[in-house]
């Protein structure tokens, strides 16, 4: 699998870590259900088969983190961006 | 098969000679250590000042890509958004000569940090497919392309020296001897020279 890196080009999976969802917002910790939020922030995934947004970190490459949109069901790699956008 | 890397320590760098089927001369590696250093990391925000500044104060054209450019004996390599290594071609003070750009990026000293091979000779990119997982075709890869990338394991920056086609790899230090066995190991079928230049 190789994952286009938006500064380096196409480079092979190896290069990269995974962290997981790209698609879950960290709760507000001051909320007052904030207990029950973080519970399932941290513990509860979707686990869909087809298109996927997940983060990927180009530990051996530009040493960014990626927003890669990947399918899980055939690895096809429909695009990523720089998190956080461009600097 | 045996080789001359099984005698050798894996702490120890691998001597100067020649490795490989006498009268075969197909990669020549120089090993050394860059005059002077550093890297440059742009503040949040500054990449366009940075520029500026760069062409202004060096007239250095700081691209922000995986490329070489190089004026007045610096060389800039891009290595990550906002990032890159400066080289000098003397033994200097780099952070001092370059305080002009420390407004607008932090600057790190890194002179004994890494090592560089430089790779030369007809069969230097039969040797590089051995390790390289980049396209190093010169249709894709030109003179002054760059990048870094993990090489026999082994995290490296490197590019494509303009002109003759001539490679330079920076490797952390204390990788060297590591770097220089995936040299000799998968360079040696083709003949390979391996010299330190001061």
């Amino acid at each position: 699998m190789r994952i286009p890196c938006p500064y380096c080009g196409a480079r092979d999976a190896s290069e990269f870590a995974y962290l997981g969802d790209a698609t879950l917002t960290r709760p507000d910790p001051a909320a007052p259900d904030a207990a029950d939020a973080f519970h399932d922030y941290v513990y509860l995934r979707d686990n869909p088969a087809g298109a996927h947004s997940e983060w990927w970190y180009h530990s051996g490459g530009c040493r960014r983190w990626l927003k890669v949109t990947r399918d899980t069901t055939s690895h096809a790699i429909a695009g990523a961006e720089l998190a956080g956008g461009a600097k | 098969m045996t080789s001359a890397l099984d005698a050798l320590p894996v702490t120890q760098m691998p001597p100067d000679g020649h490795y490989g089927p006498a009268g075969k001369h197909g990669v020549t590696a120089r090993i050394f250590d860059p005059p002077a250093l550093a890297t440059l990391a742009a503040r949040h925000g500054a990449g366009a000042a940075l520029s500026a500044a760069a062409r202004v104060e060096l007239g250095l054209d700081l691209a922000d890509a995986p490329r070489l450019s190089r004026a007045n004996g610096l060389t800039a390599i891009g290595t990550g958004p906002g990032r890159w290594f400066l080289l000098a071609e003397a033994p200097e003070d780099l952070p001092a000569h370059l305080a002009a750009l420390a407004p607008h990026a932090a600057i790190t000293e890194q002179t004994d940090a890494m090592v560089g091979f430089e790779l030369s000779g007809p069969h230097v990119r039969d040797l590089l497919a051995k390790g390289v997982t980049v396209d190093l075709d010169p249709s894709v890869f030109p003179p002054g392309a760059a990048a870094t990338s993990n090489v026999a394991h082994i995290n490296t920056s490197f590019w494509r020296e303009p002109g003759d086609e001539r490679f330079v790899f920076l490797a952390g230090r204390s990788y060297a001897v590591a770097f220089a066995r995936f040299l000799v190991a998968s360079g040696a079928a083709f003949g390979l020279e391996l010299v330190h230049r001061g």
